[in-house]
């Protein structure tokens, strides 16, 4: 079935837009039709890892209502190996974009969210879209708001930062459950060994704190860090163990494991 | 026995309608017009109910409401849920939503006019069918 799903985290630099692109590239990779969309208005990042100079038409437009979501959509599809579609939706990264952004109106984000929504109907019904991919701003903020109402699923990136686990389990209990939306938790950064009798003492431990599903544990890994936002993980180290991790994670929600 | 123009009932536009109308002039459409109007009393019934069940301070009709997300966090459980399904539906009827939410289409119909007491929602009447939206589009 085709969902939506936003991948969201309290505080940043969680890796959210490191999982957005990697789950989304291995939903593609696994043959599936895929659209990824930079709902980080406020700091904007996908055009510069996916490398893309520029576009006639920012999702910033098609949220304004100046152009329509087709002109939004670019088809980097040739970035990915396999049977699968890869297609995005760029955030303007221009000063005056984020300037413009941050100053909507309640009302302009009334009308964002009925865009969203439309997405559902346009992309995955008419365009039989299999999967959309929201990479979001952190925190409680209009515009990941409004995507995580859309979205079927939330994907929760997380570290083991103190701050960082009340702040998640705060918007666990005061946002998500609110919303009645499914999540799944991806703990990022872990230094922990990856043995597997610490994996299940951890992952006990994780179920004991946020008594929410498990979708990824995914340790620190120091080449992810050396590739400074230049690879695609899970296409361009295919036998990575993250790009395994990345791989077991889209499995499951394809196979509607975590639901 | 009393011939002809005896008052039995007020037609919606409040002249009184004779006996003699009442058997030549339709009366299955009068019979329907008296359903119709019976119809939205039950449906404010339903609101004052639903008003006098939750806290009533909840009800506050604000001068530029607008369902945007933070409002959504911000209202009380049973309201949320039908808002949420509004947005989703675009636009629907009490039955339509109640189908979503698997409660009782009265008591969407009971949500649905609260919320639209409040401002956060219009309400359209097509026939017999009423239809409720969020109105982005005229907005700001």
């Amino acid at each position: 079935m085709n969902k939506i799903i936003a991948v969201h985290s309290y505080k940043g630099g969680t890796g959210k837009t490191l999982i957005s692109v990697n789950l989304a590239a291995t939903l593609a990779k696994h043959g599936k039709k895929v659209c990824l969309f930079d709902l980080d208005f406020r700091a904007p990042s996908l055009f510069a890892i996916l490398k893309v100079e520029n576009t006639e038409c920012w999702l910033n437009d098609y949220l304004n209502g100046v152009c329509d979501i087709n002109e939004v959509l670019l088809d980097l599809t040739n970035k990915i190996s396999g049977s699968g579609k890869f297609f995005v939706g760029l955030a303007n990264p221009s000063t005056e974009a984020i300037r413009d952004m941050s100053a909507k109106d309640r009302k302009w984000e009334m009308r964002a969210l009925g865009r969203l929504l439309s997405l559902r109907e346009t992309l995955l019904n008419s365009k039989e879209f299999d999967y959309l991919v929201f990479d979001t701003s952190p925190g409680l903020q209009y515009s990941s708001i409004n995507a995580i109402v859309t979205a079927d699923f939330v994907v929760v990136a997380t570290t083991g930062d103190r701050s960082d686990v009340n702040g998640t389990r705060r918007m666990l209990r005061e946002l998500y459950n609110l919303f009645e939306k499914k999540t799944g938790l991806v703990i990022n950064k872990v230094l922990e060994s990856t043995s597997k009798s610490k994996k299940d003492e951890m992952d006990q431990k994780i179920q004991s704190v946020y008594q929410v599903p498990m979708l990824g544990l995914v340790p620190c890994f120091c080449e992810v860090l050396r590739a400074e936002g230049n690879l695609i993980f899970a296409q361009d180290k295919p036998n990575h163990p993250f790009t395994r991790i990345m791989d077991d994670m889209a499995r499951r929600i394809e196979n509607n494991d975590i639901f | 026995m009393r011939q002809c123009s005896t008052v039995y009932v007020k037609n919606t536009w409040g002249k009184p309608v004779t006996k003699e109308q009442l058997l030549s002039k339709k009366p299955l459409l009068i019979l329907e017009k008296i359903k119709e109007n019976l119809e939205k009393l039950n449906e404010k019934m339903e609101v004052i109910i639903e008003l006098q069940k939750h806290d009533r301070k909840e009800t506050q009709i604000l001068p530029d409401a607008s369902l945007d997300v933070m409002t959504l966090l911000s209202m009380p459980d049973h309201l949320r849920k039908t808002a949420m399904t509004i947005c989703r539906c675009g636009r629907a009827t009490a039955e339509e939503i109640s189908q979503q939410t698997n409660r009782a289409r009265a008591v969407e119909s009971a949500y649905l006019n609260q919320l639209v007491i409040m401002g956060y929602l219009k309400k359209e009447r097509k026939g017999r069918k009423a239809y409720f939206y969020a109105d982005r589009d005229s907005q700001g």
